[in-house]
């Protein structure tokens, strides 16, 4: 099967396992998701059998029913403004501060860089706990702005990160002719670098507006009914042990959370893919 | 301001007002992220360890005396934290190594030419984006004892039924298992990447010296991919020191505290028994280990690319 890594067409059965075997692991990553998107199409009756059934008369019982129950439409539209507030501000101020970085001599620019990226090592939890104290003596808890700034504790470091990579990766002429024609340096990375980092900016919004979508804990801490996201209701749902497994209601709103942010991703899965691969070569 | 700072340098009456609104110009762009940071992570972190050397007081809800060392001899004292710091080094050795050989391997799978290369990749794309707790949830009823499809697809060979939540050694593969789900296809999109930016003469040439396969892996392949192997570990070692979610939507840290890895028992000592001294202890520990262990991996990094 290797034999044929280097040798493209020296045998072709190989090249066939080798092709097989990609399909194969492909579908075995993707089977849960599929598995939680036709079960949350299921009657409760066909939720439990043996063997698991693939044929069924579909219903929308759960995602009626749960909507209604839980408040899954407020906190749904909690998580977009969260997600949403917490990727722009993060992609503004990182942005900022990775074309710094990258572009403008500072003295100390080193040892920010390592500040950052070791700050990247923050362990959450390590934060929680001042932040729920301090929101609560601030009387903050339970808002959208304070998880907004909450996730710009992860997101900022990881967005100047990226950012510094995209614009080292610029040819350094493009600015300084923007300059020499009377640009000034915000000038310059406003109206040269921006526009053509355009693909990177994106992908790095979109990611951070996904980290945002689905984090947990400082939501578990952060907020109790009015600004409760999504991922809360799902840990809820799947921690409830007294009232037994409601597997329809958790594959429903397990779809709802996971189905547009997989259409989201793939619409610009050919710029997430570069960001990834830019983002781990060019660190 | 910054307009004028750089456009007016040249006419500026002072020499020295003009450095200090190029100096103004060139910070302008760290102030934004400097400050939210400043608020948000480095003070949150000097008030974390302010509380671990603190008495807390759950009636004022603050810090009230200094004790010294107090609360973090309670914590190496309590059993609970040596046996979290312990899961989570199993699951750390168990996990990160699993996920990087995977992911590469999968990577070498995917890339042969062929039609559907693009879609298989982009397909690899859908886990990555799936919540870490909604991933726990629904492996909670793929790997259910009674009802999952996982033990009616094993009692088809014979295997099992196995009780992937109540038993100590298979919760930890539970939660290894869902955690590889979940990251393996981020290590295989940036091990494709990587892949195909290897350079096909040095292959060509190794293929007319007739080289075998494992020769071409082990002194070309290989070298070649260690920065970036060493970078994916690297990026992997950031989330995994975080994990959080999988634990607690999957198994809450159980059997027994089987899988409680130590941001979920802080998490539950903090919010859950209000011991925010102790587990402000605990968090300044966890912060020192990870800064410690994440400079050496970087630093290691570095010189791996170096050497290579």
């Amino acid at each position: 099967m290797a034999q044929t890594a280097h040798r493209p067409g020296r045998t072709r059965t190989g090249h066939k396992v080798r092709v097989g075997a990609g399909v194969v692991a492909c579908a075995i990553f993707l089977f849960p998701v599929l598995w939680m998107i036709l079960t949350s199409f299921k009657q409760q009756r066909d939720i439990f059998t043996t063997p698991p059934t693939l044929f069924f008369t579909p219903t929308l019982e759960h995602y009626i029913g749960y909507l209604q129950r839980a408040d899954i439409n407020r906190r749904l539209v909690n998580t977009v403004i969260v997600a949403t507030g917490a990727g722009i501000v993060s992609i503004v101020a990182g942005s900022m501060a990775g074309y710094a970085l990258a572009r403008i001599r500072l003295k100390g620019a080193a040892t920010i860089g390592v500040l950052i990226l070791l700050s990247r090592g923050v362990p959450p939890i390590a934060l929680a706990v001042p932040m729920f104290l301090v929101a609560r003596r601030l009387g903050v808890t339970d808002q959208h702005i304070t998880l907004i700034l909450a996730y710009c504790t992860f997101l900022i470091p990881y967005v100047m990160w990226l950012m510094r990579g995209f614009f080292l990766s610029l040819p350094r002429e493009l600015e300084e002719s923007a300059m020499i024609d009377g640009c000034s340096r915000f000038g310059a990375f406003a109206k040269i670098i921006l526009p053509i980092s355009m693909p990177g900016v994106l992908s790095t919004l979109i990611f951070s507006m996904i980290l945002a979508w689905e984090e947990l804990l400082f939501a578990l801490v952060l907020t109790n009914r009015f600004a409760s996201t999504i991922p809360v209701a799902i840990a809820g749902i799947a921690g409830d042990t007294v009232n037994g497994a409601n597997w329809g209601a958790l594959t429903a709103v397990g779809t709802i959370t996971v189905v547009p942010v997989v259409i989201f991703a793939l619409l610009v899965q050919k710029w997430l893919i570069q960001g990834l691969a830019d983002g781990a070569t060019k660190g | 301001m910054e307009s004028k700072a750089d456009g007016g340098a040249h006419h500026a009456p002072s020499q020295a007002w003009s450095k200090l609104t190029d100096t103004l110009s060139r910070w302008s762009f760290m102030l934004p992220s400097a400050i939210l940071l400043g608020a948000l992570l480095a003070y949150p972190i000097f008030y974390t360890i302010q509380i671990s050397f603190a008495r807390f007081d759950l009636m004022t809800f603050s810090a009230v005396e200094w004790v010294g060392w107090e609360n973090y001899a309670h914590v190496l004292d309590d059993y609970r934290f040596w046996a979290s710091m312990k899961v989570t080094l199993v699951y750390l050795a168990l996990a990160l190594p699993l996920q990087i050989v995977l992911g590469f391997g999968i990577a070498f799978l995917i890339n042969a030419e062929w039609r559907g290369r693009g879609l298989v990749r982009a397909l690899f794309i859908i886990p990555m984006v799936v919540a870490p707790v909604v991933a726990g949830g629904i492996f909670r009823m793929i790997l259910d004892p009674l009802w999952g499809i996982m033990n009616y697809l094993l009692g088809l060979f014979g295997i099992g039924p196995l009780d992937w939540f109540g038993d100590a050694t298979l919760a930890m593969a539970t939660i290894v298992i869902i955690d590889t789900w979940r990251w393996t296809p981020f290590v295989v999109l940036i091990a494709t990447a990587a892949l195909l930016a290897l350079p096909r003469d040095v292959f060509e040439a190794a293929d007319i010296d007739g080289a075998n396969w494992w020769a071409k892996l082990w002194s070309i392949t290989l070298p070649l991919l260690v920065p970036i192997i060493a970078a994916t570990f690297v990026v992997r070692w950031l989330g995994a020191v975080k994990m959080f979610d999988i634990a607690l939507a999957a198994t809450y840290g159980g059997p027994g505290g089987a899988t409680n890895v130590i941001n979920l028992f802080i998490y539950e000592e903090a919010f859950r028994s209000l011991r925010f001294a102790e587990s402000a202890a605990m968090a300044v520990i966890i912060l020192v280990l990870t800064m410690i262990l994440t400079g050496v991996f970087l630093h290691g990094t570095r010189k791996l690319e170096e050497y290579y």
